[in-house]
């Protein structure tokens, strides 16, 4: 018996290969649209002319935010200007502002360095509001101040002298002996 | 008509007294010392302060005070309830410069019984101190310091609540200088 059949079909047919074609006939391939199902569709197509629309706007958006933030960092808040001067003056220690010797004038300029000294950085980002002063108000309240600081440091060492002269030992007595 | 206009004018004349017993009253009634008699010895002064801040002055002040300074807090603390503070000093060349009649016009006004004086020292070499205090239901709403010494005239007057001790411990803090008056106190046997 030869093999032709099996190779091409020529020849005596052989039942065995026959019967398994007959078997494996039913899965010969069949030329078909293929059909996917809706959950597994391939995704569309994205337009990179609208991808390279939302990379521009994220670079703008990040560029405006980088803006802001300088622009935060580099700007007085209102009311500090408000109250601090802005004028820049060589600090003045504490201690000769009001010399030992009472020195009797209140002097509004002196207030003005010291706002000027004790102006907050800017780096500190949380400050108390205070309410805005005009420059009026200003001057007027740190004349004030002064005023008020000359007049409670009066007050302070008049009875800081009080106090020094009630505490004071009296003159002790002559010829007193110890008890005991 | 004449007795019409008589009539009107004993009227304005009783509205006017009436007027000036009432302002006489309140003036009274305040825990502010009049000072203005004392003003004449500014001419003969060397030195002279003179301040006066009212209540509204105060609170103008008191928005430039930095919380974030404990000092100025403190002070702020002190100063918030207070409703004025008036202060007059006078330094002289020489001794001799005021008289006793000067102050008797601000004497007259802390003999009133709302004020009670609670300290008096006298000296000779170093003069006379007198506070006095006015006291509203167990609180200060007035304190007055008379300080007569031989070259220097002081009178402060603060109205309103007042904590004497935070105003005594207030020298040498921020722009209240040290002037470098401490209390004695006695020596001990290791320092004797």
């Amino acid at each position: 018996m030869s093999d032709d059949y099996l190779w091409d079909k020529s020849g005596e047919p052989d039942p065995d290969v026959q019967r398994l074609e007959q078997i494996l006939g039913t899965l010969r391939y069949q030329e078909k649209p293929l059909e996917l199902p809706e959950q597994i569709a391939p995704a569309r197509s994205i337009n990179p002319v609208f991808l390279l629309a939302i990379a521009a706007t994220l670079l703008i958006a990040l560029v405006a935010a980088g803006l802001w933030l300088m622009v935060r960092k580099n700007q007085v808040p209102r009311n500090q200007l408000a109250i601090a001067p802005t004028s820049h003056s060589t600090p003045k220690p504490e201690k000769e502002e009001i010399a030992p010797n009472k020195p009797k004038t209140a002097e509004p300029g002196a207030a003005n360095n010291q706002e000027t000294q004790r102006r907050p950085h800017f780096a500190k980002a949380k400050i108390p509001a205070r309410p805005a002063l005009s420059p009026t108000e200003q001057k007027e309240a740190v004349a004030a101040k002064q005023q008020l600081l000359l007049a409670l440091r009066l007050a302070s060492e008049k009875l800081n002298e009080v106090q020094r002269r009630t505490l004071a030992p009296t003159t002790p007595m002559k010829n007193q002996h110890k008890v005991g | 008509m004449k007795s019409l206009f008589h009539h009107n004018s004993l009227k304005l004349l009783i509205a006017t007294s009436f007027l000036t017993m009432a302002v006489q009253i309140g003036q009274a009634q305040t825990p502010r010392l009049q000072l203005n008699s004392l003003d004449h010895l500014a001419a003969k002064a060397s030195e002279t302060v003179d301040v006066s801040i009212d209540e509204r002055l105060i609170q103008t002040a008191i928005k430039i005070f930095k919380d974030e300074d404990p000092d100025e807090r403190e002070i702020k603390k002190l100063v918030s309830g207070l409703k004025g503070i008036y202060v007059k000093s006078f330094e002289f060349e020489k001794e001799g410069e005021y008289t006793t009649a000067d102050l008797q016009a601000v004497r007259v006004q802390l003999q009133d019984p709302a004020w009670s004086r609670i300290v008096n020292v006298s000296s000779k070499k170093e003069g006379n101190i007198e506070v006095y205090l006015r006291m509203l239901n167990d609180q200060i709403i007035g304190l007055a310091v008379l300080s007569a010494e031989l070259k220097e005239l002081t009178i402060v007057n603060l109205i309103g609540p007042v904590d004497l001790e935070k105003l005594t411990k207030l020298e040498g803090r921020m722009g209240v200088p040290e002037l470098g008056i401490e209390p004695t106190r006695p020596k001990t046997k290791n320092e004797q």
